[in-house]
């Protein structure tokens, strides 16, 4: 007969709902610290929920895990950064080169994995394909979490859910998610050779480009379109405000369904020519937090309690970069330092883990977050993504597509802005704006 | 394959064959009342087509869908139950 | 009562994919996935067990990472799983993978004491020859029903099955130990449950075994065991769907919705016409 031995484990110092960049980081330094650390994901492996494949900025990973440049799946060290307006056929582009190893592109679910494989060699426990329905609070003291009739007891719940908040909405951490601070991200994998990557975005082998483009491939749609180059194949889409986006569908101004919307830009003359013969090899969509702090809950800590990345609204949106990878690390990371203090301090009272907002608050994050306060805004506004990528292409159609005369650059400014029904003084008006909170 | 059919704007079934799902016997989304629902926005917004209309009614077809969360934004749980599948089921990402 | 649930972990058919150009199936990046015919097994076996007492035992018999189709097994709340891995096991067919198995059950009897029932699914979505289960009932010489729904333990040595065949449904009872063949869909599978997930974790519920702990001879195990010869392979090609919604208001308003949509199809009414009104085009 074999002997069953009841060993029931049901409590953890710590337990995290989702593996994503936040979640494996807390899990990583919280077991390191000697706490028992259980994380939880409903996805299949850590990362199969998740869609996200672009640039990761690496000095705040590394400040973690300084093995990164060479353990992590890095898929290109980001060498160009470009961005384009377009309007019609016609295309303005301008290009960085980057004199360091500042950023990276990345598919998201391989880091996750990595970053989970970290967070388990060092004693996590990683659990995936389980759904955590609620975070009980027990008079005002968070007690644990249930996962359908089970209840697993935890000093601490990390929140880690990301962009959807059921768990903090249920708590009243959150409030409904509001549609205009909310984009939709839609992409597509486009399998490419290595070498035809490099020579046709003209990069180094192992290099990359991360680019951004703004004008009409959205329609109207406040947001923008993405390429980043990977190891073997291209990552695409467009980022639209959710709420926009419905407003102009129900008043019947959008009729394409998004996925066309994504396949026009796939198809556009200037672009495609980089992928002529690339298949696609995956196609999804995500929401994305447009940026700023509307998204962020009313609080990020409570008794046993602490909400980090997606979750916690931080995202840095400046329009020329997205940061929402090495934010999710950097606030996990804080949150975990919060929590080894609490500890030291004797609890994991709301008033020992206070501590933990206002080290976001003194963190690169919550600066870049007030710096850019109100970008949203700018990206929303018509003048941006419609008037400014037409104004920009005409005055380059005037410059670079006459067939006699030339005009001088003023001449060119001018007759656009008057073509456009644009007055100079709107234009210097707006880039002030633009230059104020970018 | 050649260039040519590469050049092609896909139809949104033929970009969902590109994905992967373990489809759950269980239906995470259901619309409970679509009295007051975008359902403009729905069918044109959720990525992956999973809203539809037969006749006068708004249909949710679950199995396609890679729970973004968007059609949760634009209602209301009155409106639409909306949850994760459970087990790890429903979309399998392999590349991203 | 112990009971052995059989489990394949397979490619999700859903996801290869047919190149029309070249003419090939894109196997690339396709994930597997629990036999699906394997979790209505899973679930009866969970059922007699919760209902008669003792152990459910997962084994399957793979590669290393079919560990994550036996850690959902766990998770449902089977109570051991065991993989059965080793190089010499590679390329068996059907006779090969039933000889391992056969094997790993009767190391079962002697480690962990006498098998009641092992169960199958009827067949699996990647190759759907539904021998392995009729096979390894052969190696141990034990009886087997197959398309089975339910199944209610009687008392310690007697079973009743219920099997549903196209036009009627029989009732067997039949003496322990037994081997059983899962009907596809007769039972929905209970979810992944998190407190299984950590028992099975922190104690260790998943063991693998190899060739030194089953010490079968490899001339009958892998490509040596398998005398199946796979003569040629034909891909057909994937029929797109095209997937309507229409709400009847009776059943005859449904069949001539079906047919007049059918009608306007050029190749659907070729069909119609020729096999339900026989008419020659």
């Amino acid at each position: 007969m074999r002997v069953l031995i009841a060993m029931v484990r049901d409590r953890f110092d710590i337990v995290i709902v989702g593996a994503g960049p936040a979640g494996c980081t807390a899990a990583y330094l919280l077991a390191k610290a000697g706490f028992s650390v259980l994380l939880v994901d409903r996805g299949r492996g850590a990362g199969s929920k998740l869609l996200w494949g672009g640039k990761a900025y690496a000095q705040p990973l590394r400040d973690i895990w300084p093995e990164l440049d060479r353990e992590a799946p890095i898929h290109r060290w980001v060498s160009r950064d470009r961005f384009s307006f377009v309007w019609g056929d016609r295309v303005l582009t301008l290009e960085y080169k980057l004199g360091r190893k500042v950023a990276f592109t990345v598919y998201l679910p391989e880091l996750v994995s990595w970053m989970a494989r970290k967070a388990e060699s060092v004693g996590a426990t990683f659990i995936d394909e389980v759904v955590i329905d609620e975070i009980i609070v027990r008079d005002g003291v968070v007690y644990g979490v249930r996962s359908g009739n089970d209840i697993i007891r935890a000093n601490v719940v990390v929140d880690a859910e990301g962009i959807n908040r059921m768990l903090l909405e249920k708590l009243g951490l959150a409030s409904k998610p509001n549609p205009y601070s909310l984009s939709l991200g839609v992409k597509e994998v486009l399998s490419l050779d290595s070498k035809l990557i490099e020579e046709r975005f003209n990069l180094d082998k192992g290099e990359g480009l991360a680019w951004l483009v703004a004008g009409d491939i959205t329609k109207g749609i406040p947001g923008g379109g993405f390429i980043y180059t990977m190891r073997d194949s291209i990552s695409i889409g467009l980022v639209l405000s959710i709420g926009h986006a419905a407003d102009m569908a129900e008043k019947g101004l959008l009729k394409e369904h998004v996925s066309s919307l994504v396949e026009s830009f796939r198809l556009h003359p200037y672009f495609r020519v980089y992928w002529r013969e690339a298949d696609i090899i995956e196609y999804g969509g995500r929401m994305a937090i447009e940026g700023g702090l509307s998204y962020m809950p009313k609080k990020l800590y409570t008794n046993g309690l602490l909400v980090v990345g997606d979750a916690a609204g931080l995202l840095v949106n400046t329009g020329y970069t997205i940061r929402g990878v090495d934010t999710a690390v950097t606030s996990a990371r804080l949150a975990a330092e919060t929590i080894v203090e609490a500890h030291n301090k004797g609890g994991f009272t709301e008033d020992n883990l206070r501590a933990y907002e206002e080290k976001i608050k003194r963190s690169y994050i919550y600066k870049e977050l007030v710096e850019h306060r109100g970008i949203e805004d700018v990206f929303r506004d018509q003048f941006f993504f419609t008037k400014f990528p037409a104004l920009a292409t005409r005055i380059g159609a005037k410059l670079f597509e006459s067939d006699y005369e030339e005009p001088s650059m003023l001449r060119a400014l001018l007759d656009s802005a008057r073509e456009e029904d644009i007055s100079i003084l709107r234009i210097i008006y707006k880039l002030g704006r633009v230059a104020r909170k970018l | 394959m050649s260039q040519q059919s590469r050049l092609k704007q896909l139809k949104l079934e033929e970009l969902l064959q590109r994905d992967v799902w373990d489809v759950d016997e269980d239906r995470h989304i259901e619309v409970l009342n679509q009295e007051g629902l975008p359902i403009k926005a729905l069918i044109i917004l959720c990525p992956m087509g999973c809203y539809s209309m037969a006749g006068d009614k708004l249909l949710m077809s679950y199995e396609g869908c890679v729970e973004c969360g968007t059609c949760r934004v634009l209602s209301s749980p009155d409106k639409i139950r909306w949850s994760y599948p459970r087990s790890g089921r429903g979309i399998q990402y392999r590349y991203t | 009562m112990r009971i052995i649930v059989g489990i394949k972990w397979v490619p999700n058919t859903q996801a290869v994919r047919f190149d029309p150009e070249t003419g090939t199936l894109i196997r690339r990046g396709v994930p597997s996935i629990v036999n699906p015919h394997d979790l209505p097994a899973i679930e009866l076996a969970l059922r007699l067990r919760d209902s008669a007492g003792g152990e459910v035992i997962a084994i399957s018999m793979a590669p290393p990472p079919a560990v994550k189709g036996l850690e959902l097994a766990l998770g449902m709340g089977v109570d051991l799983a065991i993989l059965v891995t080793d190089r010499v096991y590679a390329g068996a067919d059907t006779l090969a993978t039933s000889y391992v198995l056969s094997h790993t059950i009767r190391k079962i009897e002697r480690e962990y004491g006498s098998v009641d029932l092992v169960i199958f699914g009827q067949e699996t979505i990647d190759s759907s020859t539904a021998h392995i289960p009729a096979q390894v009932a052969s190696w141990l010489e034990w009886p087997y029903i197959y398309y089975v729904r339910e199944a209610r333990i009687l008392d310690n040595k007697v079973v009743r099955v219920v099997r549903e065949l196209e036009e009627y449904i029989e009732e067997y009872e039949l003496e322990t130990p037994a081997v059983l063949g899962v009907a596809m869909r007769s039972l929905k599978p209970r979810h992944v449950s998190l407190s299984n997930k950590i028992r099975a974790r922190f104690e260790k519920k998943l063991i693998i075994w190899s060739n030194n702990d089953l010490k079968l001879d490899t001339r009958c195990v892998g490509l040596k065991g398998s005398p199946t010869i796979v003569a040629k392979t034909i891909d057909m090609p994937e029929v797109p769907r095209r997937k309507e919604v229409y709400k009847p208001r009776d059943a005859r308003d449904a069949a001539r919705w079906i047919i007049s949509r059918m009608l306007e199809d050029e190749k659907l009414r070729e069909l119609l016409q020729r096999t339900l009104w026989g008419v020659k085009s």
